[in-house]
């Protein structure tokens, strides 16, 4: 199309009583036609789907991590428990001689132990 | 449905997308492409910035889908949201410089390796090209929705959300002034 067909087109294209439809085709036609670049749709899924993966990754490290938490948490505890069981097994009480080994001990055992006679 | 969506309907692509399916959405994307190039170039010309904003457009549309309620066509709500984006992008470059869009746009032309060869085809694609880069942006998009969109006054109302008679006018107006600037060109 010559360049005072296309300067027309473009003008009678504006007519509000002109067939847009039809005149944006004949433009298109033309060669006034547009598009991204070859690999646009691959960008946009990527930027989507890629950053909606390191959203999951992240949420998938966390909820290990939690989980992990709960392991340790129980294991602590469980352990505790099985400590304090012993202790009164052993001392026959839960006081704090009986947690720090010297709920037998008599003072004078103690300086015994300490300067050796 | 895993697979190809070549024949799926808007429905079907729709909930497909919804629930992350990539190769629905990616149809999707390559339905309307085109309809979002027209509107993103024919308003920020045809430059690499452009597509910028036409894979914004996609992925706002991708986050808004659940919110889609199908009362009004797909291609109307996707290209509400090119329209929207596309007028932020003006408004944020004239914060930078008011003369930034004009001398960007004649620095920078790209032309699709079809058109190579192809002087006529060059040549319309510059007179438009050059024709709405002169034009307001307020008038610049009722010409691209109408020129390169081909839709009818009352569907360019519909999307921009604007009376009728506004359209009208300011439809008038862009004629007046295209017709002044087509003859410089």
């Amino acid at each position: 199309m010559k360049r005072p067909e296309i300067k027309l087109l473009i003008i009678s294209s504006l007519d509000p009583g002109t067939d847009a439809g039809t005149l944006a085709r004949q433009i298109e036609d033309s060669g006034v036609s547009y598009d991204f670049n070859g690999k646009f749709t691959d960008r946009v899924l990527d930027k989507i789907f890629g950053a909606e993966l390191a959203f999951n990754r992240e949420i998938e490290f966390v909820r290990k991590l939690n989980s992990a938490f709960y392991r340790v948490a129980l294991t602590g505890v469980a352990a505790i428990l099985l400590l304090l069981i012993s202790i009164f097994l052993m001392e026959g009480s839960l006081s704090i001689n009986s947690f720090l080994g010297i709920g037998d001990t008599y003072d004078e055992s103690i300086v015994c132990l300490f300067t050796d006679n | 449905m895993k697979g190809s969506y070549s024949k799926a309907d808007e429905s079907e692509l729709i909930q497909a997308s919804i629930n992350g399916d990539r190769l629905a959405f990616g149809e999707i994307v390559n339905r309307y492409r085109k309809m979002v190039a027209r509107t993103v170039k024919g308003m920020l010309g045809d430059t690499v910035f452009a597509e910028d904003i036409g894979q914004e457009v996609f992925v706002k549309l991708y986050h808004s889908l659940s919110e889609f309620r199908g009362d009004a066509k797909l291609a109307t709500y996707i290209q509400k949201i090119a329209v929207n984006l596309t007028l932020n992008e003006i408004k944020r470059r004239k914060r930078f410089s008011s003369l930034f869009i004009q001398k960007e746009n004649d620095d920078i032309y790209e032309f699709d390796v079809a058109d190579e060869g192809h002087e006529e085809k060059r040549d319309a694609k510059e007179i438009v090209n050059k024709a709405l880069m002169s034009l307001d942006p307020k008038f610049r998009i009722i010409v691209t929705m109408r020129m390169l969109q081909g839709y009818s006054t009352k569907e360019t109302a519909e999307i921009l959300d604007l009376p009728l008679g506004t359209v009208l006018s300011r439809l008038s107006r862009a004629q007046e002034q295209i017709r002044e600037i087509i003859v410089k060109l």
